[in-house]
């Protein structure tokens, strides 16, 4: 019938990269992501990324065991291949790269969860509700890098058919720890929430209510979920006065905020672009 | 989105120049309504076909999409374009059967084992159906698949004994569903589409009848573990427009529109039909197993079908001629020597 709209999981997911690792090895990838995040200038980071992913590639090589490394790696290779990579096929690989580190630092992470994505839906709900908070960056890192592989693989029907996985786990992030990354798992629930208009079951004031709480827990900080509602959430219940307002609030509020600044500056050109295509739109 | 931008751009030159006389007429807008969500292949297509259209008439045309159901179901869709509110819509089976009942014919239950018998009998009889629909004052570019639907559910029906024990979906005003499940001696649970995930969640439903495709893009397939893996009804769809508003468009206009349409539609049907293929793989993938029926049940389902196909054929729901012409077509590729080893 339709193949169900899976557009842009345009949510940076950088944040809180590395910063846990003590050795030398920790601090350089902590530094450099904290540079990667603070940057205003989206192309100095779209021309530079490629050269730390290959660095995060090889720090990785060194510290195979390591959950933080892993994580950090899964997060770098989903946001590069998400923002800046336009070609198909690039985006595959890059999300693949992306999901398996994914996929290696929550196994290190819990070996029971080791091959958690290839069981059935049923099994995979129940895997999940056996962890706590201190499996919430593991998973966290798992279902968005996830998220941005199924985007990359639209294509494919198994992809699309996990995302149902995929929001499991971020409803089981919000239960152990909705603030995490400034409730970014909200973010993606409100992406899914309003993949499907009413007419055919969705439930776009479910979607509502993740936006509205992804922003009240950054504290409006974080302007791509302002984006991401405008986008989603107004277009598709055709709330015209709603998007123009979000996306004005993006647009006056200064982009630069610890560890978002990167985000927000993408954030502020989505609503730009949005903005002038509204009027063909609504 | 960026797709938008320019059609958006080129309204506006062409405002400009209306003001300052140049251009000889007002641009034609015609308002199509879809239940697809924007961003879905069929949106990215039609919006693409839209734009050539208005690029090659300089702007007369402007294709203006309400996607996602935004205008309602598609029998709201039919009012608000006898209101002349909208031009047109993205039709599925039923609401055509509403402009005009022969299209019922396609989506009879079992009619069809496989796309080879379709494709068979659609080339043969496709124009009937369009020429039928435009008669009753509506233009399409050709029908587009929408794939097989099957009989799914939560706990294996094996045997059509089984499914009398079962809780059965039928769409809310599907009367065809209804009508065969009521053959087959189970009493279906009318729901409209929007329920149906809550319904299996919840237990209140443990049956229902849906394409592959449609299972995954509505997340049934989260609840669903058995198809059964016999075609159960052709899922189908038209663009529809009002043919007085098409008829608003000059000859050459008309002619631009139809041929950048008739494309657009028939690299949609091919599209589905390999969506349908990776969707009943990925079924397979997800966990769900696909039984293969008996002979004797097929038997069953199929003299329950044909009763329910004669029931509504004296209901007056279709023309029995022309059931008949189909019917000629699929014995005689029936009798085909490729087609008995089916």
């Amino acid at each position: 019938m339709i193949r169900p709209l899976l557009a842009l999981f345009l949510i940076v997911p950088l944040a809180g990269c590395a910063s846990m690792l003590s050795s030398a090895t920790g601090r350089l990838a902590s530094d450099l992501s904290d540079a990667i995040l603070e940057q205003n200038d989206p192309e100095t980071v779209e021309a530079g990324a490629p050269a730390y992913l290959l660095l995060i590639d090889s720090l990785i090589r060194d510290n195979p065991k390591s959950e933080e490394l892993l994580r950090s790696g899964a997060k770098l290779y989903g946001a590069y291949a998400g923002v800046f990579v336009k070609d198909a096929d690039r985006a595959k690989r890059l999300t693949d790269k992306s999901r398996f580190y994914a996929e290696r630092a929550l196994c290190r992470h819990r070996a029971a969860l080791c091959d958690i994505g290839k069981r059935p839906y049923d099994d995979f709900r129940t895997a999940l509700a056996d962890l706590q908070k201190d499996s919430v960056p593991a998973l966290f890192t798992f279902a968005s890098a996830w998220a941005g592989w199924i985007q990359a693989h639209s294509g494919d029907w198994n992809a699309v058919a996990d995302l149902a996985k995929v929001r499991a786990a971020m409803e089981r992030v919000v239960v152990l720890d909705e603030s995490y990354e400034r409730g970014g798992a909200h973010l993606y629930l409100g992406v899914m929430s309003t993949l499907l208009p009413p007419a055919l079951g969705g439930k776009p004031e479910e979607g509502r209510g993740h936006f509205e709480r992804a922003i009240t827990l950054s504290q409006g900080q974080d302007l791509m979920a302002k984006v991401e509602f405008a986008r989603r959430y107004a277009r598709l219940v055709y709330d015209r006065p709603l998007h123009d307002r979000l996306l004005n609030e993006v647009l006056q509020t200064p982009a630069t905020a610890p560890g978002l600044t990167l985000s927000n500056t993408l954030a502020q050109r989505s609503a730009r672009e949005l903005l002038k295509s509204a009027d063909s739109y609504f | 989105m960026r797709n938008w931008i320019i059609p958006g751009r080129l309204r506006i030159l062409l405002l400009a120049g209306l003001l300052l006389g140049a251009a000889p007429s007002r641009a034609l807008d015609i308002k199509i309504a879809t239940l697809a969500p924007d961003g879905t292949l069929w949106m990215q297509e039609m919006r693409k076909g839209a734009e050539e259209i208005t690029r090659r008439t300089d702007g007369r045309v402007v294709f203006k999409f309400y996607p996602g159901g935004s205008m309602g179901s598609d029998r709201n869709v039919l009012r608000k374009i006898r209101a002349g509110q909208l031009h047109g819509g993205m039709l599925t089976g039923g609401a055509l059967s509403d402009l005009y009942k022969d299209a019922q014919l396609y989506g009879l239950p079992f009619l069809f084992r496989s796309y080879d018998e379709l494709d068979y009998v659609r080339a043969r009889m496709d124009k009937t159906i369009a020429q039928g629909i435009e008669k009753q004052g509506f233009v399409t570019f050709g029908i587009t698949d929408g794939g097989f639907a099957y009989i799914m559910s939560s706990v294996p029906n094996r045997r059509v004994e089984d499914l009398k024990s079962q809780k059965v979906w039928a769409p809310e005003g599907d009367d065809v569903t209804r009508a065969m499940f009521e053959n087959l001696g189970v009493s279906p649970i009318p729901l409209p589409l929007t329920d149906v995930l809550t319904g299996l969640q919840t237990g209140l439903i443990t049956t229902l009848g849906a394409t592959a495709v449609g299972a995954i893009a509505l997340q049934w397939h989260t609840k669903v573990k058995y198809v059964a893996d016999a075609p159960a009804m052709y899922i189908f769809g038209a663009l529809a427009v009002d043919k007085k508003a098409y008829t608003r468009l000059s000859v050459a206009d008309q002619a631009v529109a139809r041929e950048v349409m008739e494309r657009a539609f028939a690299t949609l049907n091919r599209q589905t039909r390999i969506d349908d293929r990776g969707a009943r793989d990925a079924l397979r993938k997800q966990g769900i197993e696909f039984l293969t029926l008996a002979p004797e049940e097929l038997a069953k389902l199929r003299s329950a079908a044909d009763r329910t196909t004669e029931q509504l054929g004296k209901k007056g729901a279709y023309t029995p001629a022309l059931f008949n012409v189909l019917q000629g077509h699929l014995d005689s590729f029936r009798r085909r020597p490729a087609a008995a080893t089916r």
